[in-house]
């Protein structure tokens, strides 16, 4: 398929089956749409012009760079499981509103992983990986930190067993960072491949939801752990990632205000929830629009300046970036990915911990319901029929299967207001590729 | 061509699913994951063999 887009006085032609982007003007795209079947009104269009357009979408036809074909092959799906993230803590040193995990408890008892069980998981990962060298582990709450020691002895007895048997792990941890200090962060600095701090911009719009126990704000006891955890990090990997609601619907203020303070790989997620003055709503979709667009402009401003910095959902490889295969995948959870919660039972994702229905075994069972499984097994972005003509699947593979499930009570049932968003990321990341390119 | 440019010209999408990518969800966003903005690791590790291996 192909999809015409403006973004302000720019026009683009995205090829969805070549991945080829196309700019041109404003001629250009209405002549397209036009192709496309659209009742659009070229009558400014001269017939020299016409020509001239129509001699240039033949030619890039001819190159395979329009009209081509979308490969329509299935994946091939191997039981090999990669990843684990491992929930070395249900509890959190915070009572953030907006959690999805009920503040670090997922609507139970708070409880700690213990080694023994961090064990068994990282054996269970080992024993089902097959051939494959390079696994993951994620250590995730709650807030990981409150149970460190656990995550320390788990690090090094996975790699000790990774060593044994010719295999290599990654390791990454997400933190509120309240537990941040000097040896900690030397340690995550050290072993973590990835580590993703939480953090939502502003001191007013962190403070109104993430807040302590006692119901104080937060942000002044994670500001500086976090700035010092990434000056000593370097150029390793990191994410500060933050969750913009209804309440802060001009999240790129916090978007800048993170790159302001030194931040320099950011994500902002859209808040997950229920509760009805900070869920995001369709109401809200033309302002978030809106604002990724105020965004864009501020981002390709700072990189002109050289003043650059990378956000998370502006990254689109066309060129490089993932096989079609992986792109057809969706995201693994619920057949390559599970969470192990603290007694050691599994789940699909994160985001499925404590659901009964979606229990798919234990750590110390060590095998899975191969049901469940089958399920998240044969869901691809085939089985999404709602992807079937969006000009962004190859690049969302069909977004989150728990908050398809969570919203539409299916995980092949992409919920509309995530499309919208994820649609409006994709344009502007195309939009940000063509002016660094034309910049050169 | 006169009248339109061409931003990224892909090489061939593969099938080449050797699986050795990492998982989605690892990524940043825990929520809204954007798979085309990953890398291809065999590629990386090619790239960079000291580093990955």
């Amino acid at each position: 398929m192909v999809h015409v887009f403006q973004y302000k006085d720019h026009y683009y032609i995205f090829d969805t089956g070549s991945a080829s982007l196309h700019e041109c003007d404003e001629k250009g795209a209405l002549l397209m749409r036009e192709k496309l079947g659209e009742a659009v009104d070229t009558s400014s269009i001269s017939d020299t012009e016409r020509r001239e357009y129509e001699e240039d979408f033949a030619a890039l036809e001819r190159e395979g760079l329009l009209f081509k074909e979308e490969v329509h092959v299935w994946p091939p799906k191997s039981d090999e499981v990669k990843a684990l993230c491992l929930h070395i803590c249900h509890d959190c040193n915070l009572r953030c509103r907006y959690c999805f995990a009920d503040e670090g408890a997922y609507h139970a008892e708070r409880a700690f992983m213990s080694f023994e069980t961090a064990k068994r998981a990282i054996d269970f990962l080992i024993e089902n990986s097959g051939e494959r060298k390079v696994l993951e582990t994620d250590f995730f709450g709650g807030e990981p930190l409150m149970n460190f020691d656990v995550v320390k002895q788990t690090v090094y007895y996975a790699k000790e067993q990774a060593a044994k048997r010719g295999k290599k792990f990654l390791f990454t941890l997400t933190t509120n960072g309240l537990l941040l200090k000097d040896d900690i962060a030397e340690f995550l600095n050290e072993e973590m491949e990835n580590v993703v701090l939480s953090l939502d911009g502003r001191k007013e719009i962190h403070d109104a939801v993430r807040k302590t126990a006692n119901g104080k704000g937060s942000f002044d006891l994670v500001i500086q752990n976090l700035k010092n955890f990434v000056q000593i990090r370097g150029d390793k990997h990191y994410y500060v990632r933050g969750t913009f609601t209804a309440k802060n619907l001009d999240f790129s203020k916090d978007v800048l205000f993170l790159a302001d303070n030194g931040f320099e790989s950011i994500s902002m997620e859209p808040v997950v929830t229920d509760l009805p003055d900070l869920a995001i709503t369709k109401e809200d979709l033309s302002r978030i629009c809106e604002e990724y667009d105020e965004l864009c402009d501020k981002y390709l401003e700072r990189i002109a300046r050289g003043k650059g910095f990378n956000f998370f959902h502006f990254n689109v490889d066309l060129e490089g970036g993932p096989c079609l295969s992986k792109r057809v995948s969706a995201c693994g959870a619920g057949n390559e990915y599970f969470s192990v919660v603290p007694n050691g039972d599994i789940y699909p994702c994160h985001q499925f911990a404590g659901d009964p229905e979606f229990r798919m075994g234990s750590v110390y069972e060590g095998k899975l319901d191969e049901k469940i499984r089958g399920k998240f097994k044969n869901s691809c972005l085939f089985t999404r029929k709602k992807c079937e003509n969006c000009f962004a699947k190859f690049i969302c593979s069909g977004g989150c299967s728990a908050n398809n499930y969570h919203f539409n009570g299916d995980i092949d049932e992409p919920y509309d207001i995530t499309c919208e968003m994820m649609k409006k990321r994709v344009e502007d990341g195309m939009h940000i590729l063509a002016v660094t390119k034309n910049r050169g | 061509m006169n009248k339109i440019k061409t931003i990224a010209r892909p090489a061939d999408r593969k099938v080449t699913g050797c699986g050795e990518c990492r998982s989605t969800c690892q990524s940043a966003c825990k929520t809204s994951c954007t798979v085309g903005n990953q890398s291809c690791e065999r590629i990386q590790r090619e790239n960079n063999p000291e580093k990955n291996n």
